[in-house]
């Protein structure tokens, strides 16, 4: 179940490169910083960072990200209490029970009860990923290219159809993404869509587009955002009641495993991730709870399933990512374009011949959640001021880091130019209900899937039915793809229908 | 005489869409009259007919019914807010495109005032201080950390 050799080789390579450690700091307390911010998604602050791991070693360049991640995870809880506002979209069921908490002059609990449940939440999606790493990267070692291109279509439908209200624009989000993302030369040496350019014929210089389809976009649509703060001033940080919030944790055993187990499965479905599983572990801990009715009146109980749920998520979405090389959202497409900047393809190859590289990140990401511990209880002393940073200062300064991110990555102007095309893009995608981590992922996934598909064309000699009926594995990721995007497609129409009844009754009652 | 509410149209989605479809078109067309062998088109074509399939099926989204859910959902910035969303694109594209001509430092700066403003800080002596102030620490900040020779005409 755990490989020995690698585990001694991930500690050689932790206690061997001191940079492996000296990201951790920094990276943790970006992430806490950008997490507080209301606006900035976990996603953002690693965009925003990944241009800085250029000139770093691969190691300590993952580990600075993941950092960001796990730091950026408790970060969204910060306004969350505070302010009512969730500082990211993994936060917004820490709100419901929180803010009434802070409301009743309890935030010092909430805020020792959320950080108590994300460090727990962190360690316990790692622990499970340190067992189960071994044998998935033997399972995941015999899909062929025709079971990779499924897994990948799969994921990339699950993402289209899960992410965003409208299927049709989640899927056309996604297949956008894989066109573009196969522009420029292709395995077999063709040379497409380049429009003459020369610096396209390596295809569309992915951090940059992502930068600015995940982040500057979104920086673009909040500058008409104003968040209506309250009497927050007058709170005041007491180190004893975040204490007495972090033992109240731990007195609900049940409710953080619960939550850490949801965040762990939903986090390694492509598509859902940590912004659904705090809101599903928190319904789910509500309705088992004998107190369920007190739930968004300030239960500690409701904070603990929250930000056990979206912690976890990170565990499961490093799982997937590593072992088959396809990002299951914004945060993780960073991570594998982090993999492919230090000219390192993930999947299941890198897991088999790097375990040691993967033991280390967990390893890494277990001391991560402890030190989260005790720089989280510092932050929370600086992070009502924090939240209080003014967006009009936050967007432009912001904006020009990354263009000079995308300068940094690219060495030319096809950088700072492809980061301004796809925010532009971005921001109207997301105007109109299009998920743009659907094009972020089909963009990073399109040479991959026209790699494995021209792989599975020599291989059957072009009579794919044939070869595929050969393939049960195939055939069986293909009907489960089927079968989840007809259940989605038909969940959704109830939802619209839903939707569509209610404005109606809405819009008879005020009529009458 | 019928008494359903009319539809509206979404211009900015349209644009959005037709924007999709007409990259989505020149690139099949690129491709196919690069070589139409199996090899080049294998993912692309089904790519493409796909993505023009998802297209059409978007498009009555673009017309809601007035009263729908559908028109609920749409975003209701005032003008005045769009106008300010097209200035900050346009600041950034000024940055974009200046900053090899003009160098990191000028460009920076003027798109840190230009957009300031626009972002909403009246107090013109707060945004040249902190326009200032912030080129500085980043052209040399942002160099400590990432030694690349970003192209400089005053700093």
């Amino acid at each position: 179940m755990i490989e020995l050799n690698a585990v001694s080789g991930a500690f050689a390579l932790l206690s061997s490169d001191i940079n492996a450690w000296l990201y951790l700091l920094p990276g943790l307390v970006i992430g806490l910083v950008f997490g507080a911010m209301p606006g900035i998604s976990i996603t953002m602050a690693m965009a925003f960072a990944l241009p800085a791991t250029l000139y770093m070693d691969f190691l300590p360049a993952i580990i600075f990200l993941t950092a960001i991640y796990t730091g950026a995870g408790f970060g969204g809880s910060v306004p969350a209490v505070l302010m009512g506002i969730p500082g990211t979209s993994s936060a917004v069921a820490t709100t419901f029970d929180g803010y009434p908490m802070a409301r009743k002059g309890e935030h010092n609990q909430a805020l020792g009860v959320a950080l108590a449940s994300s460090v727990f939440g962190c360690l316990v999606s790692y622990l499970l990923l340190f067992f189960l790493i071994a044998p998935v990267s033997s399972v995941v070692l015999k899909l062929g290219p025709l079971e990779m291109f499924a897994v990948a279509v799969w994921g990339m439908l699950l993402l289209g159809s899960l992410a965003g209200r409208h299927m049709s624009r989640g899927l056309l989000a996604g297949v956008f993404g894989v066109l573009l993302g196969t522009i420029g030369m292709n395995t077999a040496g063709f040379i497409r869509g380049t429009m003459g350019v020369p610096w396209l014929l390596d295809g569309i210089p992915q951090i940059p587009a992502m930068m600015g389809l995940l982040a500057a976009s979104q920086l673009i649509g909040l500058i008409n955002t104003t968040y209506l703060i309250e009497d927050e001033g007058s709170r005041k940080i007491s180190f004893s009641k975040i204490l007495s919030g972090l033992k109240t944790a731990f007195v609900y055993p049940t409710i953080i495993l619960r939550g850490s187990v949801i965040g762990v499965v939903i986090g390694a479905i492509p598509g859902v991730g940590s912004s659904i599983s705090n809101l599903l572990s928190y319904s789910e801990t509500k309705r088992n709870a004998p107190d369920g009715d007190t739930f968004g009146q300030g239960n500690p109980k409701g904070v603990i399933a929250a930000e056990s749920a979206n912690s976890s998520s990170e565990g499961g979405a490093m799982a997937t990512m590593l072992a088959l090389g396809i990002p299951g959202g914004g945060a993780t497409a960073i991570l594998l374009a982090a993999f492919a900047m230090h000219n390192i393809v993930g999947g299941p190859s890198f897991i088999a011949n790097n375990k040691d590289i993967v033991y280390a990140l967990i390893f890494s990401n277990f001391a991560q959640a402890i030190l989260l511990l005790f720089v989280g209880l510092g932050f929370v002393y600086v992070a009502s001021y924090v939240v209080r940073v003014p967006l009009r200062f936050l967007i432009p300064s912001v904006l020009v880091v990354s263009t000079f991110g995308a300068y940094a990555i690219e060495g030319s102007a096809s950088g700072p130019i492809t980061l301004w095309i796809f925010s532009v893009l971005g921001w109207a995608m997301v105007r109109y209900g299009y998920p743009v981590a659907a094009a972020v992922v089909g963009l990073l996934l399109g040479s991959l899937l026209e790699g494995n598909l021209l792989r599975t064309n020599q291989i059957s000699g072009g009579d794919f039915i044939s070869y595929g009926l050969e393939r049960p594995w195939a055939l069986l990721i293909f009907a489960l793809m089927i079968g989840s995007i007809i259940m989605q497609a038909l969940s959704k129409r109830k939802k619209l229908k839903q939707a569509a009844e209610n404005s109606e009754s809405r819009s008879a009652s005020e009529a009458s | 005489m019928s008494t359903k509410p009319g539809r509206r149209v979404v211009w900015g989605h349209l644009l959005l869409l037709t924007v999709i479809v007409g990259v989505v078109i020149a690139y099949l067309l690129d491709a196919r009259g690069v070589s139409t062998r199996v090899n080049n088109l294998l993912l692309v074509q089904p790519a493409a007919i796909l993505a023009l399939i998802l297209a059409a099926l978007v498009l009555p989204g673009l017309f809601p019914q007035r009263g729908s859910a559908e028109e609920d959902e749409l975003p209701k910035e005032t003008p005045a807010d769009l106008m300010r969303i097209f200035a900050l694109i346009g600041a950034l594209a000024f940055l974009a495109f200046s900053l090899e001509t003009i160098g990191f430092d000028i460009a920076t700066f003027i798109f840190m005032v230009v957009a300031l403003a626009i972002c909403g800080e009246r107090r013109w002596w707060v945004n040249l201080l902190f326009s200032a102030l912030f080129t500085v620490f980043l052209i040399y900040g942002y160099g400590t950390i990432t030694p690349f020779p970003f192209p400089l005409t005053i700093l």
